[in-house]
Order: structure tokens, then sequence, then C-alpha cells
């Protein structure tokens, strides 16, 4: 494939509408062009900055009022009885014990929640790690990061994330585990597999580090770099990233496992490094990081 | 590990575990409302207001009129919903009534001859700005910015540009939102990341490396 092919393809490339043998080709062609492959990146880039883009907007709550007030007439009307066949008709009227029955049912559940809640509660976590708030890294860089929001997801889409409180957050995959909901939409859907999720921030805290790692200072005058810091949290996505990789393996997630298999060299080479490192050694890894062009891969996860 | 815990926990293994819950697929739920169910409607409500809102504010820019076009949109919905397609996703049918809402109102708002938004200098100038690291770039600023440039974008284009890069709407989906063929589609949502790349590259020059 020649490049005007490629650029001319890429943005449905990259939005994911090829079909396969397109697809392939266009991959192909990446791999060997450094242009394309860079215009690529530019792309990645932009979509990172849409996917910043919040508006701030909360759906008010007098606004599902306003509705349910235009809506309340139902679309089944219950066929009304009049007269003498209404009179005759209470007469042979069965008791209902609907209503009774109904809040029975919704104790018994109020409380099995309750019950397995606390249950939960009484269960150690083994994957405490995975489920952590990723932390700002901070570390020897030339310019303060800006590190992207989580939520967009949303692989992209993730842009409508409920904003009221983690908590929530935090309950509804359980729900979602179960429930079929392959039409709602955007950031919704990225709850759907707790692990596509933790795999998403675990990516999204590596490309901190290797960015951190690129934009690192070495000057030759410099006997020492401190990367004690970026050691430690090197040394925690290593063990997270073995983990998830032998996940995506055995889930048959390829693309997720070949990814992950591509960090583990430079999330091992930086915890290997001495708290003080010397210049030559980081700047090995800086350089490795810029022509492997690994931080644009992760951007396009 | 956390897979397991998972299991402990799905109700659809547990005997005696509630249904309710698991009878809340949008497929169920459209039949439900269309039974007289309203509170299947309020969970329909509560699982997409926050995307439609969204949308409808990306077309026409402004906060209290999205909110009573949402509100247009959902009874709308639910005055229609028994005409719904069953192949259609819900979602798809709500963007595209949300869209024909919005639209609507654009076109009154030209009738009333106040697009303002539309004709923002201040948007047209950002091209002319030195350029400003991203990282420097307050978020808020760059929400204003991407606001303001999508502001810009002739609607056909904005509905596409929105929809699939903020939706992630496929094309397929987006062509039954719109109604437009999918070459037209294609071209659109190319013009248009042209358009906003413009926009926003004085920002995304300097110190944004990939």
């Amino acid at each position: 494939m020649k490049c005007e092919g490629c650029l001319e393809l890429l943005e449905e490339y990259l939005d994911g509408e090829l079909a396969e043998r397109e697809a392939s080709e266009i991959a192909a062609h990446l791999i060997t062009c450094a242009a394309c492959s860079a215009e690529r990146a530019t792309l990645a880039v932009e979509q990172e900055m849409f996917s910043r883009y919040d508006r701030e907007l909360e759906v008010p709550a007098l606004l599902w009022e306003q509705v349910a007030e235009q809506t309340v007439s139902p679309l089944s009307k219950p066929v009304s009885q009049n007269g003498f066949s209404a009179l005759v008709a209470s007469w042979f009227r069965v008791p209902s014990f609907g209503f009774s029955l109904a809040t029975a049912a919704a104790l018994i559940v109020i409380a099995l929640v309750i019950g397995m809640a606390y249950m939960r509660t009484q269960k150690p976590e083994p994957n405490k790690v995975l489920a952590e708030t990723p932390r700002p890294i901070t570390v020897t860089s030339p310019e303060p990061k800006q590190v992207p929001k989580g939520d967009q997801a949303e692989p992209g889409n993730r842009d409508f994330v409920a904003s009221n409180g983690s908590s929530a957050r935090k309950q509804r995959p359980i729900r979602h585990s179960t429930i079929d909901q392959s039409d709602v939409l955007s950031a919704d859907t990225g709850y759907q597999d707790l692990d596509d999720q933790d795999t998403a921030k675990h990516i999204e805290q590596t490309q901190n580090l290797l960015r951190s790692i690129r934009n690192v200072e070495v000057n030759d005058n410099d006997q020492e770099i401190d990367v004690s810091y970026d050691k430690a949290v090197s040394r925690r996505l290593l063990n997270e990233n073995i983990v998830l990789r032998r996940d995506a393996e055995m889930k048959a997630k390829f693309p997720t496992k070949a990814l992950l298999s591509d960090l583990e060299p430079f999330l091992i080479d930086i915890a290997n490094l001495p708290d003080q490192a010397k210049p030559d050694d980081v700047r090995a890894i800086k350089e490795r990081v810029q022509k492997t062009e690994i931080v644009a891969a992760l951007i396009g996860y | 590990m956390k897979r397991l815990a998972l299991d402990e926990l799905n109700l659809e293994a547990q005997p005696g575990a509630f249904a309710g819950t698991l009878m809340n697929s949008s497929r169920d739920l459209v039949a439900r409302v269309c039974q007289g169910d309203q509170e299947a409607f309020r969970l329909i409500f509560d699982r997409y207001s926050r995307p439609v809102i969204g949308f409808i504010y990306d077309m026409v820019g402004d906060r209290d009129l999205a909110e009573e076009l949402t509100q247009e949109t959902f009874v709308r919905a639910y005055r229609g919903i028994r005409g719904m397609n069953a192949e259609t996703k819900l979602s798809t049918w709500l963007f595209g009534i949300a869209r024909n809402v919005a639209r609507e109102s654009l076109r009154a708002r030209v009738r009333a001859n106040r697009h303002v938004d539309l004709e923002d200098k201040s948007v047209l100038d950002l091209s002319d700005n030195e350029p400003v690291p991203v990282e420097r770039l307050l978020s808020k600023e760059l929400n204003d910015l991407i606001r303001r440039s999508l502001a810009t974008l002739d609607e056909d284009k904005r509905v596409v540009f929105t929809l699939k890069v903020f939706h992630h709407c496929s094309y397929e989906e987006i062509a039954d939102i719109t109604g437009f063929s999918l070459a037209k589609l294609k071209s659109d949502l190319h013009r248009a990341r042209a358009e906003m790349r413009r926009r926003i590259k004085p920002y995304a020059g300097v110190g944004y490396e990939v």
C-alpha cells in the first residue's frame, strides 16, 4: 500500500470502520512508514484532547419531574367499569394481596442486598492494587503533566460516566455483568467488563510513567539521576502487567495481550534501575521509548 | 482474583435471586414502557439522559436550552415508543429524536436571527493565536476552546463529528440517526475533523510531543 492510500483511509482505520483486509494492509504499512505512523500519532493526540472534553453538564434533578409531568397518562389505560356491571363485579371481587406481596418481596430483596454487601465487606480484597485510584506521577520531568481523565476511555467512549460520585461507579459493574446493555451509550459500556476497566487504568498509568521517562532531561554533566519514584511505580505496574497479560491471553484478547507484552520490557528496565541511576542508563530507556513510539500505541488503546 | 469475587456476587446464580434487576435491558425496558410501566421509563431516562443532554448541548451550545430540549426529547420518546422499530437500538432511536429536536430549535433560532454562537468572532480568531503548550492550557480553557470550535462547524458536520468523536457511534449508527448516506457522513466527518484540527492546532503545537 502507498502512503496516499494509507492516509486516505487512516481516519476510518482509527475509527475501526475498515474491513479486516484493508485494516491489516494499513497496519502493515504503518509499521514500515514513519511519515504515516507520525500522522496516526497526530490523530491519536487529537483524539486524546477531545476525550478530555468535559461539558461540566449535569442532568438537573427537576428534569425528570418535568418529563414525568408530561408523561403521566399511562399508555395502556385500564378499562373502566360503570354502573350496574361494576356493582355486580364488586360482589365477586377476590381480595387482592398484590401490594402486600410486593412489599414483602421488596423487603426480602433489601435484606438480601444488605446481607451480601455485609458478607463482601468481611472478605479480603486480593486485587486491591488494581482497584486503586491512580496516583498522579510527578517525577523529574521538565514540565508538569496533564493526566488524561480516566473516563475517556473511552477507549474513548468515556464522556458519559455518571458524575455523581465514585461510589456509584463502584457499584455499577456488579449489576452490569449480568445485564444486557449492548446499546447503552458511551462510557457505560466501558464498565461492562471490569478487566477492560482495569487494563485501561493500567495502561493510562503506564503511559504516564513512560511519558515521564521520555521527558526526563538527561545532561552529560549529571552524575546521577533520581528515579526512585519511577522505579517504585514501575515495579507495581510490572506486577499488574503480568497479571493482566495472562488474563488477556486466557480470554483470547490478543491485541491487548500483545500491547501488554510490548510494555513489559520497559517496565522491567525501569524497575531494575538503581534509585540513583546513571544518565546513560536513563537515556537508553528514554531513547527506546521515543523510537518505538510505545506511548502513541498506548494512546491508541 | 476480582473475577472470582464477581462470580460470588452474580445474582443470576443465586437461588431465589431477585429477577427484577436482571430485567433491565433496554429491550425489556421498552416493552415495559409499552405496557404502561412509568418506572421503566424512569430507568430509561436515568440511563440515557446524560448522553442525550450532552449531545443536544453540543448541537445548540446553550445549557438552559439543552435542558429544555432534553425534556422535549424524552416526552416525544415516551409518546412515540410504541412505534419504535424493534430492530432499532434504543440509544440510536433516542439520538435520532434528540437530533430532530435540536435541529428544529436551531432552525427556529436562525429564523429569529439569534444564532449568535455560530458567528462568534473570537472563535474565528483562534488560529491566529500564538501557540500555547497544551500542558499549560487549563482544562477549562480546552473545554471552552472545543465548545467554541464546535459552534463554528455547520450543522451537518457538527452532528456527525459529535456523534463519532464524543459519543463513539459507528458510521452505521450515525447514518441511522441522521439519515445521511455513508459517503456524505464520511466526507462531513473528515472535513469536520480538519476544521477542528485547524482550531485546536495552535494549542497542540509546542510542548505536546506524542
